[in-house]
């Protein structure tokens, strides 16, 4: 167990970033995702309007 | 620093194109989708209920169908169907031209949200120059029986230099189907859009008048119809994305999870891997800082948004 490593991969440049990965353990501490929530996030991407 | 998506177990929205193929060929399309552009690896139907199955086990609450067209997957009952009986919120995006009264009654039965139809013109001429192939008056028949239904329904707007003289008459349209909402912005140029910019970019005194119409019927109508038109271009989409990235995430047809709409960064893929899994590639690409940099190049530079639909892989791997 440890960080995750993600690699860019283009035609002309690999890009190497690195993700932290979450340990199963704190997953008791997140947050359900609620439709409450969902509104001002959804129409704040254009291009989810034009789709 | 930690962002309000690493809080979230799950996205709160999974916006799912559902295929590239449509049954129209219209000329500002950001994802490229036309007659016959059906992808090779879109995945099938049981593939697309594994997803189904993935979204609902992680509870996400909100789904959009959109595509192409969505109309056209032959599975999209199917999916949508077992979505709503997940009690999985809806939305879809369609262009209205197959939405009969036979697709809206199935419809109107799931937890649908929105139907979003696309009204890209006021005139049969000015909506087949944008949308070659289209009906409008199937897209109006589809938008009055969507309200018939009882469905809410929004109208899209996508703004060109051969429609924006008949933009009032489509927001005075929207309002009299009964749209709760109205939704447009800058055109994008990602896509086929992007392929054809010298022919549809309207100038800027063209977008002068438009924002100075929207704020007008915003001031008149605003009480009656949301007007959604903000951040007004991808650009200051994406630069707000730095303060506060969406909890979204983008799935491609062919199962593939998106960084960001405009950029063409490919952090998971659905067919392989759990949405547990790739929502935590996503929430980490948000945090990498090489990512980062990237998004904020495409937030100030428009040019860089039309490499969007170029797709490339993020490998992950432990280390």
């Amino acid at each position: 167990m440890g960080d995750m490593k993600v690699n860019l991969q283009s035609e002309k440049t690999e890009q190497e970033v690195r993700i932290e990965k979450i340990k199963p353990g704190e997953r008791l501490n997140w947050e359900t995702p609620k439709m409450e929530d969902v509104s001002e996030q959804v129409m704040a991407q254009p291009y989810i309007r034009f789709t | 620093m930690a962002n309000r998506i690493d809080s979230l177990s799950a996205p709160l929205l999974v916006s799912w194109q559902l295929t590239r193929d449509c049954d129209l060929c219209c000329l500002h399309c950001c994802t490229d989708s036309a007659p016959g552009k059906r992808l090779p690896d879109e995945l099938d139907a049981e593939e697309a209920m594994r997803v189904v199955e993935e979204i609902a086990r992680n509870q996400v609450p909100y789904v959009m169908l959109c595509g192409g067209e969505p109309l056209v997957v032959p599975h999209f009952f199917r999916i949508a169907e077992a979505l709503g009986a997940a009690g999985v919120q809806l939305k879809i995006e369609t262009n209205g031209q197959r939405l009969d009264a036979g697709a809206v009654e199935r419809l109107a039965r799931l937890p649908v949200r929105s139907v979003q139809v696309s009204l890209d013109g006021d005139s049969q001429e000015v909506y087949e120059r944008q949308r070659p192939g289209g009906s409008l008056a199937k897209a109006h028949a589809a938008c009055h029986t969507v309200r018939a239904a009882g469905l809410p329904l929004e109208i899209t707007f996508a703004p060109t230099r051969l429609n924006l003289h008949e933009a009032g008459a489509v927001i005075r349209r929207a309002h009299a189907l009964g749209a709760f909402r109205f939704n447009t912005g800058k055109l994008m140029r990602v896509g086929t859009a992007a392929r054809l910019w010298d022919r549809l970019e309207p100038s800027t005194g063209q977008y002068r008048d438009f924002r100075d119409l929207l704020e007008r019927e915003a001031r008149n109508l605003g009480r009656q119809m949301e007007f959604c038109y903000s951040p007004f271009t991808l650009g200051d989409a994406l630069q707000a994305s730095l303060g506060e990235p969406p909890a979204t995430l983008l799935v491609l047809p062919n199962g593939w999870v998106k960084v960001a709409a405009a950029l063409p960064h490919i952090c998971g893929d659905l067919r392989r891997e759990s949405l547990a899994e790739a929502w935590a590639a996503y929430c980490g690409a948000w945090r990498d800082e090489a990512v980062l940099a990237g998004i904020r190049r495409a937030a100030g530079n428009e040019l860089l948004h039309a490499d969007a639909n170029n797709w490339r892989r993020l490998a992950v791997s432990e280390v």
